[in-house]
């Protein structure tokens, strides 16, 4: 009896930590398809896994990635966010950032951690081996993420994971913005996943469409979590969100050349009076709304990845409730209370395939995209090679709430900015507003050894439009220090907008508050003086030169005057022994005569 | 060596050589000139060739055509509708047909006040984001609704936004593409583009709404004529006699007549046998709009933003029709998309004198700076000249030494009337610009007259003053040092124009004070046929329009375009 209690006991003992351990340890993932105005498709791929930290700390990896988990450890990461991106969101007609902009970069690489270190200096030294690490791991130049690239954000960023208030972190944080993403980054990513790219999800991520699409961001965000009740749990979140334009996406891939569709396919609007076999104007842009997952991802999606929580729907698609949606067999479709959006249960091993024709009212193409908090736009203003500005327009299209956020620029070295310049002026008038522009935290930058730093903390009032303007001097560089093709000019990250919750209040940090909003401007491109060595410069410098030579001359030749050794006074030895003579003779007679 | 030395110098005094500098001074300007006529010869000039690699001219296929001559025909009749409506209505009509081809659009109106007249109109623009890439560099494509010569752009503007809806379909842009349509193709381009760089007055020209990154090129469409082409004319010239980068050209050139068989012709040399005639004519066309710097075309403005432009016109009866053009500014817009970096390799100072031969700036530069030095050495001369004792002393014995041979210069007067004359030109410019358009012609007379008066007067007043010859001599020394000075640092940045006006200032090197009557008025007559009033009604008078339309021009350009390069140095004194 005592025995088979025992047993007994141990046997649940064995559920419980069985079932605890699956709850520490967990993986789920989910795609999310939106329909976006102007034929564009937004997928959300999101992969989520867990691991106890005390399972971390021994390295039992079960879900989460070893060659990753052993770089943070030996790095002494914390939290750590990398970011790879491509193109722009646009904002105009796609409406606000999936994730609220959380989970994106601007163009290039972007990373930022928080790091356990005592001093600056071995914070330093840490980052420097965590980004040459990750560097060799995703195969991008993270290793240039230098002195000069790198800064120390003050109120833009903050953890998004549980942290002991007692060890001393380092937020770090650097940008690549001319690195360019491509299929080398994608393969080091799926590899992180427990499925890889074999199944589930994963299996439609394909390097060809992903660097294809209109606007595309990898991320990897890795937090501790700690719960109120239970242990902390380290989580690792991959995401991918890309903005797939149907047309492009639907052409074959053998033939990708966007050829003239034959006449009688040209979809035409007939009610013009001119309208006939050649003359045709074409109909609306909006057409070509029909499409299914091969044709926009080029294969169909091979079940679900067995590691994967069932109960999170692996597929979701935000399209209106009355838009019909055919998919494969065995799939099961659940709409969603909100009217919007529905997910499908898809059995382990079906091959999934989903069709959505055109439908027949415009209305229930997409669902309409809700605004975001702020329109940003950033470019360069003046021209020429020695001087320059930069202006971001900020608009705020809600009718009734102001919204307050940072704005950070980690500028180049040789972007020297006059900080008396920033202002901020409200469009329509014609003076600046000093309101507007909350605090500045700024760290000017050090010739060589560290880049600009610049956070504002400002606020545009509701319903209308700033312009926040700054001059900049251009540096002159060492001929050494300018890239290949220096021509091309130089790349300025994108600025970081942080929009702060107006309505939660947040502890220990130095905004006070939670991030609500991220957006990011496109990245600009500086040009410098380039030495160019070709032909107008040699002309420049020869004839400037020549004239100088000419100058000298008829210089010479106006303010001397030219005589013949013989013609002049006489030099030398011989009129210095002279005139010492006759001053001797002088004596002589002197003495003589006394 | 000394004894060849103390001879030099022996030579130096000698008052032969006091002679020479004229002689000098004529053989600069006549090899100078023969130097001009020797750059045409295949042994002075050069092939064009493609530096910049990444160009890749004529490479790809091009594939506008097909179903795109359906569309184009469709807004051919929506642009025809358009033929005499306003400004604002052809902007209502034409921006929906852009957003309908899926493109972000934006206006600007500007308001320019010239000569007593207004110049204002509203910018079209749209932009098409590279599909996959970040706002930093944009390609501009400009389609005016007017051309320079007033006729409305038929095809132009049904051709770019055909263009455009075609570019859309494509993947593979790295820069943006921006359409600009244009009421006109002066006023509205310079509005636009000074905009886009911040570089405007706010309260003329208004800011941009919508921008992109920095612009890497542009081509503009001037398709007025109705029916098939048989050639493409490359319009190149820029606002204050600047040029682009002859690597655009050379590719559309590449592009045009090598790959798509369509001829290319130059300034307005609608046949060219490639002959040495020919040659020249092209070459000398050239220089003559390079020299008066005015813009010609709506890409004239975007050059002094080192933003590299042509336009394309086509001409003549062939068989080339609107999808060909349109096939040229695709294979264009594809070799510039494939810039990495902004155009800098080849050459920005030449002198085109056939689609596939030019001179380059090493090149061409010794005739104008010989021209610019005669000026110089005469300078000298009359420098040394005027130092000279007034009466020649006879050679004393050998050997006593002689006296340093040199009188004191009495700068004074002379710098006096050098500056207050040059000074004086500010007048006339002010006024000129100023002025409404119906009062030009009678400023433009009374100015003739007053600067025909004015030297026999203020040589007069000199005379009475009873100047010396010495400060005869310093005036004209001071002058011709100053013009000869401009004149070489203005030759390396508008060849031409430096050279134009050293050849028409070219007597005043060898006016001398006469004692005769008949010497002074065949003098005087001769420097009033090449002053400046002279040549702006000479100039006229051979190309058959009025003094008022030069000078309205002249005004347009100075306010709406900066040009400033008119403004050059024209020095006249009294003999």
């Amino acid at each position: 009896m005592g025995q088979l209690l025992s047993f007994l006991w141990l046997s649940l003992l064995s559920i419980c930590v069985f079932s605890s351990s699956t709850s520490a340890a967990d993986y789920h993932e989910q795609l999310n398809l939106r329909p976006l105005p102007q034929s564009a498709l937004l997928a959300s791929f999101n992969f989520r896994s867990n691991t106890s930290v005390s399972e971390f700390e021994k390295g039992n990896f079960r879900f989460f990635p070893r060659s990753l988990g052993q770089i943070l450890q030996h790095a002494g990461t914390r939290e750590l966010h990398l970011r790879f991106s491509l193109g722009r969101w646009d904002a105009e007609s796609w409406g606000a950032r999936p994730w609220d902009g959380a989970r994106e970069g601007g163009t290039g690489v972007e990373l930022w951690a928080w790091l356990e270190a005592d001093t600056d200096k071995e914070a330093d030294h840490k980052w420097l081996t965590l980004t040459n690490a990750l560097s060799g791991l995703f195969c991008a130049s993270l290793n240039f993420i230098d002195g000069t690239r790198t800064t120390r954000p003050v109120m833009s960023f903050q953890p998004e994971g549980d942290h002991s208030t007692t060890t001393n972190m380092h937020l770090l944080y650097g940008v690549l913005p001319h690195e360019v993403v491509c299929t080398e980054n994608l393969t080091p990513f799926l590899k992180l996943l427990p499925c890889k790219g074999k199944a589930g999800i994963a299996s439609l991520l394909d390097g060809h469409k992903l660097f294809d699409a209109s606007w595309q961001s990898m991320a990897i965000d890795i937090r501790p979590i700690c719960p109120l009740d239970g242990e902390c749990v380290l989580q690792i979140e991959q995401t991918i969100d890309m903005v797939l334009d149907i047309d492009r996406s639907k052409r074959p891939r053998d033939n990708p050349i966007p050829r003239p569709p034959a006449g009688h396919d040209l979809p035409c609007d007939t009610s013009k009076p001119y309208h006939s076999h050649d003359t045709c104007f074409p109909a609306d842009y909006t057409a070509h709304q029909d499409w299914s997952l091969t044709q926009i991802f080029g294969k169909t999606m091979k079940g679900t990845c067995p590691l994967a929580d069932p109960a999170v729907p692996a597929l979701c698609l935000q399209v209106p409730e009355s838009r019909s949606v055919f998919v494969s067999e065995g799939v099961r479709e659940k709409k969603n209370p909100d009217r919007v959006s529905r997910c499908f249960d898809i059995p382990p091993s079906t091959h999934l395939e989903m069709v959505l024709p055109t439908p027949d009212d415009s209305a229930s193409i997409s669902v309409t995209p809700e605004a975001p908090l702020l329109y940003a736009e950033r470019s360069f203003t003046g021209h020429g090679q020695e001087r320059g500005g930069v202006q971001t327009i900020l608009r705020n299209p809600s009718p009734d709430t102001e919204v307050e956020f940072i704005y950070m620029e980690s500028l180049p070295w040789f972007m020297r900015i006059y900080l008396h310049t920033m202002e901020a002026r409200v469009a329509g008038q014609s003076h600046a507003n000093k309101s507007l522009i909350q605090q500045v935290y700024y760290r000017p930058a050090v010739d060589r050894a560290r880049g600009t730093q610049l956070e504002v903390r400002m606020r545009v009032p509701a319903d209308s439009t700033v312009f926040l303007t700054y001059d900049f001097e251009k540096s002159i560089l060492r001929y050494t220090e300018y890239p290949p093709d220096a021509n091309r000019g130089f790349d300025v990250a994108a600025a970081v907008i942080t929009i702060l919750d107006p309505h939660q209040e947040r502890q220990g940090s130095v905004s006070g508050r939670f991030a609500a909003y991220t957006l990011r401007t496109t990245s600009l491109l500086c040009s410098l003086p380039t030495p160019d060595f070709s032909m107008p410069y040699n002309v420049i410098i020869f004839t400037s030169t020549a004239i100088a030579l000419a100058f000298g001359g008829i210089f010479n030749i106006l303010v001397r005057r030219f005589v013949a050794a013989d013609e002049g006074p006489e030099a030398g030895l011989a009129v210095v022994l002279g005139r010492l003579k006759g001053r001797l003779m002088g004596l002589v007679k002197g003495a003589v005569k006394r | 060596m000394p004894r060849l030395l103390a001879s030099a110098l022996q030579l130096r005094r000698d008052p032969r050589m006091l002679k020479l500098p004229p002689y000098l001074s004529l053989l600069c300007i006549l090899a100078g000139v023969a130097w001009l006529f020797l750059l045409p010869l295949d042994q002075y000039s050069r092939r064009t060739y493609i530096s910049e690699n990444a160009l890749l001219p004529g490479q790809v296929h091009t594939y506008f055509g097909g179903s795109d001559q359906n569309v184009f025909r469709a807004y051919k009749h929506e642009a025809n509708e358009l033929v005499g409506k306003s400004n604002a209505e052809f902007n209502d009509k034409l921006e929906p047909i852009i957003k309908g081809i899926g493109l972000k659009t934006a206006r600007q109106n500007f308001t320019y006040h010239a000569a007593g007249q207004t110049f204002s109109g509203e910018n079209l623009y749209a932009i098409l984001q590279a599909p996959r890439g970040d706002a930093t560099e944009a390609i501009v494509l400009v389609a005016a609704w007017e051309n320079v010569k007033g006729e409305t752009n038929r095809n132009g503007i049904p051709l770019a936004l055909t263009l455009l809806r075609y570019f859309k379909r494509w993947s593979l842009w790295s820069k943006d593409i921006i359409l600009l349509i244009t009421p006109d193709s002066i006023a509205g381009p310079q509005a636009w583009v000074d905009a886009y760089h911040d570089a405007h007055d706010p309260a003329r020209v208004s800011s941009l709404p919508l921008k992109s990154g920095l612009l890497q090129g542009a081509i503009a469409i001037d398709y007025a004529q109705e029916g098939r082409f048989d050639s493409v004319h490359i319009v190149y010239d820029g606002v204050n006699g600047q040029l682009p980068n002859l690597d655009l050209i050379n590719s559309i050139v590449n592009i045009a007549g090598g790959q798509m068989g369509i001829g290319v012709a130059l300034q307005e040399m609608w046949h060219h046998d490639n002959g040495y005639p020919d040659r020249l004519r092209t070459m000398l066309r050239g220089m003559l709009k390079q020299g008066l710097g005015l813009a010609s075309g709506p890409h004239s403005s975007f050059i002094p933003y080192h933003v590299d432009a042509v336009t394309l016109r086509p001409f003549g009866e062939g068989w080339q029709d609107e999808m060909a053009l349109g096939r040229v500014v695709e294979g264009s817009f594809r070799s510039l998309n494939n810039l990495l970096e902004h155009l800098h390799q080849s050459f920005f100072f030449y002198l085109l004198m056939q689609r596939e031969r030019f001179v380059s700036i090493g090149t061409y530069l010794p005739s104008a700076m010989a021209v610019a030095i005669n000026f110089t050495i005469m300078a000298i001369a009359l420098w040394v000249k005027s130092g000279q004792p007034a009466e020649v002393t006879t050679p004393k014995s050998k050997t006593e030494t002689p006296a340093p041979a040199t009188a004191e210069r009495d700068l004074f007067l002379p710098l006096g009337v050098v500056t207050l004359i040059q000074s004086l030109a500010i007048i006339p410019l002010y006024l000129f610009n100023h002025v409404p358009e119906s009062a030009l012609t009678p400023l433009f007379l009374a100015f003739t007259l007053l600067n025909t008066l004015l030297p026999p007067t203020l040589a007069h007043l000199l005379a009475t003053s009873n100047t010396t010859l010495q400060q005869y001599h310093l005036i004209q020394s001071f002058s011709l040092l100053l013009l000869g000075m401009f004149l070489s640092s203005l030759a390396t940045l508008n060849f031409s124009l430096a050279l134009i006006t050293g050849l028409l200032a070219a007597p005043l090197s060898f006016v001398r004070p006469y004692r005769s009557t008949a010497a002074k008025v065949a003098v005087s007559v001769l420097l009033n046929a090449v002053s400046p009033t002279a040549v702006v009604l000479a100039a006229a008078a051979y190309w058959g329009t009025d003094v008022t339309t030069v000078l309205r021009e002249a005004a347009v350009g100075w306010h709406v375009c900066g040009t400033y390069s008119p403004v050059v140095v024209y020095p006249r004194h009294a003999q």
